[in-house]
């Protein structure tokens, strides 16, 4: 078995791919202004378009935005400027801090969004108009402006004003009724919701949709407006199945362990490793035909581990479908003898489609990623140090997606943004940051 | 007069299949793109197939699936043997009069065909092509390949989710799938705003695996800043913050915090659990007010830490309160009280018992013609001035041919009619179905 290389299939089919031309080509978004006013609800869709090359400003309350106090922290030292999940989230952007509740904060944010063609905002419906910052007054002086507004509920509603976290969301939303365990892993289970923030992910990416809607819709007509985005409408959105389910039949899915939800039992998929990992097989994605099933033997067979697979009788679908257990004992067995990665890359290489259960443990410096470029070394110029960051997942070939600079420390570019855009003096610069202002 | 919406006079040329790319095309036809999806029915999407959809009374056939059609509706569908010379030709023209091609094959595949991206420019110079194999086009391992639950899995995401000891719970549907969704439109939207600023087109290799690993940012710092072990003790920790006894280290969900947890109601059935989340010691406050300051709750639980030591037994305490009330009742004397708490939601919950997604029109309803009166789930946001709409129910297999190649290729009728003779528009070995015979009339 020899290690396909890069861009070729074994059977040598060349089949390209689709390198940018240049890392340094600016990104889809160059040329757009947007100002940010978000936590730990918006951050991510922001963090999107700045790594599609918009300038995007961070505009955060002085002292820096709730979620800096968000762990794991650089050397497990809590601080403000050490949170790894803000230095993720925040990437390619800019940031300044302005209290939006002075009337000076104000009317420097009116002239900011003057120059805006994006205003992306995830604070409690309402808030912004109470500060007489809302949609109406900021696109009278700027009508293509786009301002999309993320919160938990959405603008109106009965549950507009609830207040929600990613485990809320995940509970209202339906991820929780779809995830957890059969009853013969973990008795009496509890709903499970997955692990990560991806509620504020999945907001996020229908809001980053409805943004780029709205900026086709101005080329095409010049105009802005206004995009009222719901968290809890996207995550419903977001369990594949379970609704075209209910609606078809009425029933009502069932959580099985590491695999889908479904009104019926079925088999398992997850298989455990010799190191200590596990392995997806992914429902049909044995689809054990004779041929197959010799590719396996044959695999198995190489470690001894065949039992009696090899035998001419399995050539028949009937005697693989009879003997079904016997060949996933089998197989079990040969992975419990084996190791995650050696499985994985075996199946593939024979097609089946399995997927390692990997860990950071083993994502961190894959070959695969290192060819997609995708590890990114981002420079932290304050602590004379870099570090490596997740990339893309889409190579643009004419426009790169990547990352610019590291996340903004705490009003890191109050001066070049107020002073050298926006034209505000020293003294002004010394009487706002002693009233609060900035 | 109705709104217009946003991609008007966008053409998007669909060759995808499964969910992740007809999920992807779905959003552009929504925003108002005019989708062509192509198939051929000796290779039917899978969700065509989809035993679990087809409602009772219905005849189970291609076109009966309630998966495919809400992940297939706002398109319409033509069929075509791009396997024969005629049949390419066909396709290509298409593409000519297009601005995106949008396909999630193998990454193999489109090539073979003659439809890389270096054969589309020369077609139509400013197409976007969105490629969304499982790996992408690029990398030693392009060729491998993932369904949804593979992909979650090598992304990083179902190795973050479940109960430590345990074996991984990961995500009870393909999330890669929607999420691959998601990155196809975000991907085609993108490059379209990059076509509007520059003229040009580009070729975007999406790896659905790899959208996954981008959502692990805090995970994937914590490994390459801190070198924390990935696998550990006390991970994933369920729906709580920090596992009982597990060193108190932040596992990615937000902020360190407890109870975090979900909670059995009443009646005890199997979806009746709420979740709630104190992320301060003034929330933990408002929650022991709520409950009627028990005596349990003492002072031992006034801090952050004294709830992490004790969380077995504050969970224990609080679920025999949550057990004397139902799902919906609970939310709402939380949310009352400012408390963070939401009922787990079923898809039952969602469409018949959700008084928020029903105020905000979440599931719109519109006949189908094999299914009868239906709903399809609609875009969950609102755009004032050229809004996403369901417009049509997806496509018959087939049922767009006439009308695309003959009002839109200029085919002459007799054309069409010669590629259903020659296998080209139809399989000569299959049945017409009904509405193909009279379309043809």
């Amino acid at each position: 078995m020899t290690t396909p290389t890069n861009g070729n299939r074994p059977d040598g089919v060349d089949i390209g791919g689709a390198r940018p031309a240049d890392l340094n080509l600016p990104g889809a978004l160059d040329g757009l202004r947007v100002l940010e006013i978000c936590d730990e609800k918006g951050q991510f869709c922001g963090k999107l378009m700045a790594d599609n090359g918009a300038d995007l400003i961070k505009i955060e309350p002085p002292g820096g935005e709730t979620c800096r106090s968000f762990g794991p922290f650089m050397d497990d030292v809590p601080h403000r400027e050490r949170s790894l999940s803000f230095w993720h989230y925040n990437t390619s952007k800019r940031g300044i801090t302005l209290n939006l509740e002075t009337p000076q904060g104000q009317e420097i944010f009116k002239r900011l969004a003057a120059t805006a063609d994006i205003v992306l905002e995830s604070r409690k419906p309402g808030y912004l108009e109470s500060l007489g910052l809302g949609y109406e007054t900021l696109s009278a002086d700027n009508p293509s402006l786009i301002i999309c507004s993320l919160t938990p509920y959405g603008q109106t509603g009965p549950w507009r004003d609830y207040v929600s976290s990613d485990i809320t969301q995940m509970a209202g939303g339906g991820q929780m009724a779809s995830s957890g365990y059969d009853d013969i892993d973990v008795p009496n289970p509890p709903p499970i919701a997955p692990g990560g923030g991806n509620s504020w992910h999945i907001g996020a990416h229908y809001a980053y949709i409805g943004i780029m809607a709205a900026l086709y819709y101005r080329f095409l007509s010049g105009e802005g407006q206004y995009i009222d985005a719901s968290i809890h409408e996207a995550c419903a959105l977001t369990t594949e199945g379970a609704i075209a389910i209910y609606l078809s039949t009425g029933e009502v899915v069932q959580r099985h362990t590491g695999r889908h939800a479904a009104p019926d039992m079925s088999p398992a998929i997850q298989f455990p490793t010799g190191d200590g990992g596990w392995l997806n097989t992914t429902r049909s994605g044995t689809n054990l035909t004779p041929a197959r099933l010799k590719l396996l033997a044959e695999w198995f067979d190489q470690s001894g581990m065949a039992d009696d697979l090899t035998d001419e009788r399995y050539q028949d679908p009937a005697v693989i479908a009879e003997e079904n257990d016997h060949i996933v004992q089998v197989m079990k067995n040969f992975f419990m003898n084996s190791t995650l990665m050696d499985s994985f890359h075996g199946g593939q290489q024979r097609d089946f489609p399995w997927g390692a259960i990997r860990s950071m443990d083993e994502i961190v410096g894959d070959d695969h990623l290192i060819d997609r470029e995708f590890f990114k070394e981002v420079e932290h110029p304050e602590l004379g140090r870099s570090f490596t960051y997740p990339g893309p997942a889409a190579l643009f070939n004419g426009s790169p997606w990547r990352i610019s600079r590291r996340a903004p420390l705490i009003g890191e570019h109050n001066s070049e943004i107020l002073q050298g855009e926006l034209g505000l003096t020293n003294s002004q610069m010394l009487l706002y940051a002693e009233g609060g202002v900035i | 007069m109705p709104l217009p919406t946003p991609l008007q006079g966008i053409r998007v040329v669909d060759f995808t299949w499964v969910r992740a790319g007809p999920w992807a095309a779905r959003w552009l036809g929504t925003l108002g793109a005019e989708v062509i999806k192509v198939e051929w029915p000796l290779n039917l999407d899978t969700l065509r197939q989809n035993r679990f959809t087809v409602p009772p009374g219905v005849e189970p056939g291609p076109n009966s699936t309630g998966q495919f059609a809400d992940t297939n509706a706002n398109k319409r569908g033509i069929s075509v043997n791009t396997r024969t010379d005629e049949g390419l030709e066909l396709v290509k023209r298409l593409i000519s009069v297009s601005d995106v091609v949008i396909e999630n094959f193998s990454s193999r595949i489109m090539q073979r065909w003659g439809l890389g991206y270096d054969q589309l420019r020369k077609i139509r110079p400013d197409i976007i092509y969105v490629s969304m194999a499982g790996f992408g086009h690029t990398g030693r391992h392009h060729w491998y390949g993932t369904m949804g639950p593979a992909a979650q899995a090598l992304s990083g995401l179902t190795h973050l989710s479940g109960l430590p000891g345990a074996p991984p719970a990961g995500w009870g549907w393909s999330y890669l799938d929607d999420t691959g969704g998601m990155y196809g439109a975000i991907s085609a939207l993108t490059a379209l705003r990059h076509r509007s600023a520059t003229g040009k087109g580009q070729h975007v290799d999406l790896s659905q695996m790899i959208t996954g690993i981008t959502l692990t940012g805090p995970a994937f710092l914590d490994k390459t800043v801190n070198g924390r072990k990935a696998r550990r003790e006390g991970f994933p920790p369920g729906n709580r913050t920090v596992w009982p006894g597990a060193e108190v280290v932040n596992n990615y969900r937000g902020p360190i915090a407890a109870p975090h947890n979900a909670y059995r109601t009443d009646p005890g059935g199997y979806n009746d659990w709420a979740v709630i989340a104190c992320l301060s010691d003034d929330e933990w406050h408002n929650l022991v007010k709520l409950m009627g300051s028990p005596a349990w709750a003492d002072s031992r639980f006034d801090t952050i830490d004294g709830r992490l030591e004790h969380q077995e037994e504050m969970d224990e305490h609080i679920e025999k309160w949550t057990k004397t009330m139902g799902k919906y009742e609970l939310t709402e004397k939380c949310q009352t009280a400012g408390i963070r708490a939401m009922a787990v939601q079923s898809s039952q919950d969602r469409v018949d018992n959700d008084p928020q997604l029903r105020h905000r029109d979440m599931y719109v309803p519109m006949d189908h013609p094999m299914l009868g009166p239906w709903k399809f789930q609609n875009a969950p946001f609102k755009m004032s001035k050229s809004p996403a709409r369901i417009a049509s129910p997806p496509p018959l297999i087939g049922q767009h041919n006439r009308e695309v190649l003959e009002d839109l290729l200029g085919e002459t009728h007799e054309d069409v009619l010669n590629g259903y003779e020659n296998g080209v528009l139809w399989p000569t070995t299959m049945d017409r179905y009904p509405y193909i015979e009279e379309a043809l009339r």
